[in-house]
């Protein structure tokens, strides 16, 4: 209490008014926000490290984080920072021992972690998402068709259903039903999937023996079937067959269930 | 300055269509957003400013008479423009952006193929300029400082093969390597000391190296004065429908040849 001595009489007075927890819970307070301050730098330079800035470039979130004049780096360190100082708050009240309906209070403070994961997971969700889409989009940019833009999309919004599903269940909410859809909506696609491809991977299996050993090569003259011809191509799918008037583009499925006759 | 202007009138009066050579952003907007009359044509490595009339163009070529040629061939193609029209040509002579006007009347005259060359033939686009690069390249470093020659046989490989017959064993034998890949650079360096031909699939795969070409050399007409790598190279695009791409020993040239005929040439020093 030496300090308190060298203090004039009425600050003295002023600092014994005032019980002594509530000068913790202060002091505790004050300790979080400079920690979040730190935290927050240290996120962003993290992030910044990590070359997160030109990986992210041109996601919608992005974009819209710019237009509000910040970045999703500045986003993401500003939601520890805030998660911080609430952890500081929450920790200074309870040194002052003030009573608001214990048990909902309590319940509310063992859910702030929860809630800051989730949010996290959201904006993770989000910006693979975006990111997922514009990969998607590149890859599909060669075939100028209006509508092939559906498939980045579907893309995008089961990231985001998956993102949206994991930081349900990191609040508590019964999401069942939910993972139910989403298994349904997996299955379908792989189902499809096997449908519709069995030809080109049954192709694609053969094509890659032939390039492996390839029992004929380009210049060949071969017999598939009646057919007759010289060859110009062979790739994974398809073996491109040339004769006087016409090319033919045979699956390379075909070439195994017929076999290949090489004239010589 | 009137007649300065008066120079410029004249070359902009009664045009159908302006062609616009690696125009930036900012400067394309300024013309399309001006609502002219006649269709403004892109001519670029890139669809970079989204311009509704775009055409391709493969490589940089260092002559601009070829370029304007490749850029109003394109046009014709596409139906942009058509014979008898007049059109202005934005492009870049000398390095520093676009620094001259050109009124070009189109008609029979403008015609080389050099577009035809690279979009219709029966090789891929991609790998036809894959090949070009890469005979550039191998002209502007040569093996160990001496001037190589090459002789590159583009499409059409299963017919090329069959009228050509190997010198030695064929290196790329069973092997997938495409023209495109980064490693054929320094492989070709080391294989072009080999003679004969490279043969190239539709699709870039090299077929083969070692191939000597046993075309019927009648009715070739290319200029008198270039060897025999340049009359096998162009007798072998009458017989097939193949396209080559010849780099000259002696001078230096990288030259295309289809249907039997020079197309056109390049200066690999000059890139």
């Amino acid at each position: 209490m030496w300090v308190l001595q060298s203090f004039p009489p009425v600050a003295r007075d002023f600092v014994a008014a005032v019980p002594q927890a509530i000068w913790v819970a202060i002091l505790v307070f004050i300790a979080s926000v400079v920690a979040a301050v730190i935290t927050g730098r240290i996120t962003t330079r993290l992030l910044l490290q990590l070359n997160i800035p030109t990986v992210i470039e041109g996601t919608a979130l992005e974009r819209t984080a710019q237009e509000f004049g910040t970045s999703t780096v500045n986003l993401i360190s500003g939601i520890v920072r805030y998660f911080i100082i609430a952890v500081g708050a929450v920790g200074s009240l309870s040194v002052t021992d003030l009573q608001y309906g214990t048990a909902l209070w309590q319940e509310a403070v063992q859910f702030l972690p929860r809630v800051f994961v989730a949010l996290l997971v959201v904006l993770t969700g989000i910006l693979i998402g975006d990111k997922v889409e514009l990969f998607v989009d590149e890859r599909l940019r060669q075939i100028k068709l209006p509508e092939i833009t559906i498939i980045s999309r579907l893309a995008k919004f089961t990231t985001f259903y998956i993102a949206a599903l994991v930081a349900l269940s990191q609040l508590g909410v019964a999401t069942l039903a939910l993972v139910v859809l989403l298994a349904v909506y997996l299955f379908a696609v792989v189902a499809f999937a096997a449908v519709a491809f069995v030809d080109l991977l049954k192709s694609a299996a053969v094509g890659t023996y032939l390039l492996l050993h390839q029992p004929y090569a380009i210049g060949d003259e071969v017999e598939i079937g009646d057919t007759r011809g010289i060859v110009q191509e062979i790739d994974l799918f398809v073996t491109h067959v040339e004769n006087e008037d016409e090319e033919l583009i045979i699956p390379n499925t075909l070439i195994f269930k017929r076999g290949i006759v090489r004239v010589r | 300055m009137a007649v300065l202007s008066d120079l410029v009138d004249d070359i902009i009066a009664d045009i159908q269509g302006l062609v616009m050579f690696s125009p930036t952003g900012s400067r394309y907007e300024r013309f399309i957003n001006a609502d002219l009359e006649y269709p403004i044509i892109v001519v670029a490595p890139e669809n970079n400013v989204n311009a509704a009339t775009y055409i391709e163009l493969p490589i940089e070529f260092d002559d601009a008479r070829d370029q304007i040629r490749f850029g109003i061939e394109g046009a014709i193609e596409s139906g942009i423009v058509a014979e008898g029209d007049a059109v202005v040509c934005n492009l870049s002579i000398f390095d520093d952006g676009p620094d001259s006007l050109v009124r070009v009347q189109v008609g029979e005259s403008i015609r080389s193929g050099i577009y035809d060359l690279f979009v219709n033939s029966r090789a891929d686009s991609s790998v036809i300029r894959d090949v070009f690069n890469v005979a550039i390249e191998l002209g502007k470093k040569g093996q160990k400082g001496k001037p190589v020659g090459a002789l590159f046989v583009v499409g059409d490989a299963g017919k090329v093969m069959n009228k050509s017959r190997p010198l030695s064993y064929n290196p790329f034998e069973k092997s997938h390597v495409h023209v495109g890949d980064p490693i054929v650079k320094v492989m070709l360096k080391e294989f072009s000391r080999l003679d004969g031909a490279f043969i190239v699939s539709d699709s870039g795969k090299i077929v083969s190296a070692y191939r000597y070409l046993e075309p019927g050399a009648e009715g070739v007409d290319i200029p008198k004065g270039l060897g025999a790598r340049h009359m096998a190279g162009a007798a072998i695009t009458r017989e097939t429908n193949s396209t080559t791409i010849v780099l000259s020993e002696s001078d230096g040239l990288v030259r295309a040849f289809k249907s039997g005929e020079l197309i056109f040439e390049v200066d690999p020093e000059v890139y």
